[in-house]
């Protein structure tokens, strides 16, 4: 009898201590803005070396995603609700508008979706194996059902822990992308002055 | 005397004997003519052949029939995406053998012979876009290419970059997304989103066959109508909207039979009615009848002669002139009523047929003014009354007098009544100046509250549903039916993409001016551009190669030849699919581009920049139609001025001054009426009030001349002319019911303006018959 209540209640706890997307999804959610640099690596196939770059990330749930590479050569992406941008050196500015095509917007808010684990979008979109890999770590694999990720990528995997460390994409055609995650910042909790010109287009 | 009767008889027979081989003609004509003839029933053909301006006319035809047979078609299965309702939707359109090309999702074969193209003439096929970054030289792009290269997102490979290593089918398909409307690709379907979170799927396809008749449009509406309820039925969430011209042809001419079924059968009742009652004996109506019938026999066939086709409308408005035709026979035979005891039905003929005929002259010379109008619809009205006319009008004097033998002689009906209103006009000053002066108060203050409106659209009373469903579609794929386009024309295939080219800064810069919203050009270059785009993709090569080497991306030597797409490779090409409807070669080699444009803000700026290029035509219909409207809305009060000018001139000249200008009073007041019942009626003045106009004219006229006829008596004429009232009243006036606002306004002005006419018609009475009308 006591055995039985032993091992109930171990269970129990084990359950509760295990993290599940949904817990991802509230961490995440109490996060309005993240900060953080990124190394990036892509190795594609047919190419002798991989290609390095980096920079600067800023996730802010009111606004959107910006996305600053500085090396090897500048080039920014920003995309918010209605706009998605890209600033490639000297270059005017590509904007794309939401009315003026959707069908480029279906991505960028499948983009979002990834890096704020948005349930719903993630869903709609995928089949997702989610692993609690301990010390509060957690994985998730992702793999496309809707054309045309499923064109694009085999799986896309996720890892973090109270933040976002890591990101793999598998392309169909065996090339393969690491993004990882680092110094991350979480304050302040509001967009600074020049934060906010960012996404000001 | 009886000699000279006898032989008058005689000549007489063999008139009537000419007329009927005249009629077997038209018979035989109309038989031969009828199976070949078509009905036309779209508002827009009753407008002037030429509406593109000067654009060649077979580029012009090829492209209005070609618009004409678009089918469109969105399918929802509901607020989550699901193709099974699209494709049912696209099986059963399939199998309709009136329609043709029926398209939904682009499948995977033709995805990949959509890339396979763009791989294979790449060179041919610069965007706009990467064209400016190689004008920039190699720098630009390269630093491009390595864009995508870099971006984790974008989805480059090894193999990509291998074959392509400029990258120029990704950067023609991105310009392309870029261009693509609102909707977006899922699963092969072009799938649109709605405000309520609906998904709706787009399908299209084409009718087939050139002309597409009233039978035949009728059948399909039906039958996609059936097919509707059966989606439904099978999805219960599904719902399906519907864009094609056959909708609104169709729905014209439903209305158009419902006039003619409906008001028609209510004319002949009550014609009938009214004969029977006057004349109280059946061959009467037989006889009004059987003029009425050959007036209608001969209009047609005799327009169906001339212009191979007849439209709905006239067939409406025409089989009511005609209807007037039955005046004729009434004036003959209320003569033979009440005089047949003491003349023979030649001499009835020999005291009526001045005034017949000079009746008959004015209308028909009334209706034939509008043959110069150039509008086809309105011509063909004008042949068909005239011809109408005449043949109805030479029934009655070659046959009628053979025909009324034995037609019982009754004293004139309600014979009190109609001398007392006779006395009143000659003797009582308040009746004989006071009628008048009281129409004219009336007439004055309804002209001066007069509204004018030229809009087409207000003549067409367009059904809710099929215009809210447009609306829908045009606010769901960003694509409206709205009949704005520049139509780039020229010579050859080459010289029309050339001039194409010209436009497209010229587009650019009037966008970026807010002048218009949007506007869809065909991707594809003139060959002399992509010769020029190719001379930038050979300067550009090794720059960009040398500045990806230095990044550390080693790259194959680009393909670097001549990959020429012209117009004949690239529509047969399934990536034009789509655009085909935009671009027409005829045999010849002449060419002819369509440039949809949205969101237009000043059409009048728009037709000043097409002005300035080459072959480029702006074209606006609804403003076009609106414009020509009105112009001969004004022509045509210009030629009414002249009529009524002309027939004061020639009655003064037979009447002398006074009793001349006298004459010409109820015509005026019977026109002011009619306008005045049209302002009082809430109807705006436009071109067929105009026309309306004209035909009172013409008819007031019959009844001032069978007054003043003076061999005629007065109290026979009113006898007549309040039958013929009545008559035309029965048949003119139930247009005021019709439900096409066109035809409804015509109605009220010519009832209104008719009976003005008869109102004061008295006034022409010529005063030697004043002892005797007051008998």
């Amino acid at each position: 009898m006591n055995k039985i209540l032993l091992m109930a209640l171990l269970f129990i706890s084990y359950t509760a201590s295990a993290i599940t997307l949904d817990d991802v999804q509230r961490s995440f959610a109490s996060q309005p803005i993240v900060r953080a640099k990124f190394q990036q690596e892509r190795q594609i196939s047919g190419m002798a070396q991989p290609l390095h770059s980096s920079g600067e990330v800023l996730i802010a749930k009111s606004k959107g995603l910006w996305w600053q590479q500085q090396h090897p050569f500048p080039m920014t992406l920003v995309l918010d609700d209605s706009h998605m941008v890209q600033v490639m050196g000297s270059q005017a500015p590509q904007i794309i508008t939401a009315d003026s095509n959707p069908q480029m917007f279906q991505f960028n808010h499948l983009l979002r979706a990834l890096f704020q684990a948005d349930r719903k979008v993630l869903d709609e979109n995928f089949s997702h194996v989610f692993t609690d890999q301990g010390n509060g770590k957690w994985q998730l694999v992702l793999t496309p059902t809707t054309t045309p990720l499923d064109k694009l990528f085999s799986t896309i995997t996720l890892q973090g822990d109270k933040v976002l460390n890591r990101i793999e994409l598998n392309d169909l055609q065996g090339d393969f992308t690491e993004i990882s995650f680092s110094n991350h910042r979480l304050d302040p909790r509001k967009l600074t002055h020049e934060e906010q010109q960012r996404f000001a287009f | 005397m009886k000699s000279s009767s006898a032989s008058l008889s005689d000549v007489h027979r063999r008139l009537a004997w000419g007329w009927l081989a005249i009629v077997t003609l038209l018979v035989v004509l109309l038989a031969t003519l009828l199976p070949r003839a078509r009905l036309d029933s779209s508002v827009l053909s009753l407008l002037p052949a030429s509406s593109l301006g000067n654009v060649p006319p077979q580029i012009e035809n090829g492209f209005l029939q070609r618009l004409d047979r678009q089918m469109m078609w969105m399918v929802s299965p509901g607020n989550t995406p699901d193709t099974a309702a699209a494709q049912w939707w696209q099986s059963q359109l399939q199998q309709q053998p009136f329609l043709q090309d029926v398209q939904g999702p682009m499948d995977a074969s033709s995805q990949q012979e959509w890339g396979k193209f763009y791989f294979e003439n790449r060179n041919g096929l610069v965007d706009n876009q990467t064209r400016s970054r190689l004008q920039n030289g190699g720098e630009a792009q390269a630093q491009w290419v390595l864009s995508q290269l870099y971006s984790a997102f974008s989805g480059v490979s090894g193999k990509e970059l291998a074959h392509d290593p400029l990258m120029l089918v990704r950067g023609s398909q991105l310009a392309l997304q870029q261009t693509a409307s609102q909707m977006r690709l899922q699963n092969g379907w072009l799938v649109a989103r709605d405000k309520q979170g609906r998904y709706w799927y787009l399908l299209h396809g084409e009718l087939t066959g050139s002309s597409f008749d009233m039978q035949q449009g009728r059948a399909a509406v039906e039958q996609l109508r059936a097919l509707e309820q059966n989606l439904k039925q099978q999805f219960p969430q599904a719902q399906v909207m519907s864009r094609g011209t056959l909708f609104y042809s169709d729905y014209a001419s439903q209305q158009a039979k419902h006039d003619v079924s409906t008001l028609g059968l209510a004319t002949v009742i009550g014609v009938l009615l009214l004969v029977l009652l006057v004349f109280r004996s059946v061959r009467p109506l037989l006889l009004c009848a059987t003029s009425v019938a050959i007036g209608a026999l001969a209009g047609t066939a005799i327009t169906l002669l001339c212009f191979g086709e007849l439209h709905l409308m006239t067939l409406v408005m025409s089989m009511s002139i005609v209807g007037v035709s039955a005046d004729y026979t009434l004036y003959y035979l209320t003569e033979r009523m009440v005089h047949g005891a003491q003349n023979s039905p030649i001499a009835s003929l020999r005291k009526v047929l001045p005034a017949l005929l000079l009746a008959l002259a004015t209308t028909a010379i009334a209706y034939l003014i509008m043959i110069f109008a150039p509008f086809p619809g309105i011509r063909q009205l004008a042949v068909f009354a005239a011809s109408g006319l005449i043949a109805s009008c030479l029934t009655v004097v070659c046959w009628y007098p053979f025909a009324v033998r034995g037609l019982p002689v009754r004293p004139v009906p309600c014979s009190t009544l109609l001398k007392g209103w006779l006395n009143a006009w000659q003797n009582n000053k308040a009746v004989r100046f006071g009628i008048p002066l009281a129409l004219l108060v009336i007439s004055l203050v309804g002209i001066a509250s007069l509204k004018v409106n030229d809009d087409i659209a207000s003549f067409q009373a367009l059904p809710q549903d099929l215009v809210r469903e447009e609306q829908a579609i045009t606010a769901l794929t960003g694509q409206g039916m709205d009949q704005k386009w520049f139509v780039v024309y020229g010579d050859t295939a080459e010289q029309t993409l050339q001039r194409l080219e010209k436009l497209a800064p010229v587009l650019a810069g009037a966008q970026k001016s807010q002048l218009i919203d949007s506007y869809r050009l065909i991707p594809l270059a003139s060959l002399e551009q992509q010769q020029a785009d190719l001379q930038l993709l050979r300067e550009a090569a090794p720059i960009l190669q040398k500045r990806l080497a230095e990044s550390g991306v080693t790259i194959t030597a680009p393909n670097l030849q001549q990959m020429p797409v012209t117009p004949e490779l690239w529509q047969k090409s399934v990536i034009s699919s789509g655009w085909r409807l935009l671009w027409l070669s005829l045999p010849d080699g002449k060419s002819g581009a369509l440039v949809p444009v949205s969101g237009v803000r000043d059409s009048a700026a728009l037709a000043t920049l097409a002005a300035k290029l080459p072959g480029v035509s702006w074209v606006d219909r609804k403003v076009m139609f609106n414009e020509l409207f009105s112009h001969f809305r004004s022509l045509l009060a210009g030629l009414l001025v002249i009529a009524v000018a002309a027939i004061a001139l020639s009655y003064v000249l037979r009447l002398g001054l006074k009793r001349g200008l006298l004459n010409v009073v109820p015509s005026l007041l019977s026109l002011g009426g009619g306008l005045a019942a049209l302002a009082f009626s809430g109807h705006a003045l436009n071109l067929f009030s105009l026309l309306a106009l004209v035909l009172v004219l013409g008819i007031g006229i019959n009844y001032t001349l069978f007054f003043s006829n003076p061999r005629g008596t007065p109290l026979t004429s009113l006898l007549a002319i309040s039958v013929a009232l009545l008559t035309t009243l029965f048949t003119l006036g139930m247009l005021v019911f019709s439900q096409t606002q066109a035809i409804a306004s015509f109605g009220i002005v010519l009832s209104c303006g008719i009976f003005c006419a008869f109102l004061t018609a008295p006034l022409a009475l010529p005063p030697s018959t004043q002892g005797e009308g007051a008998r």
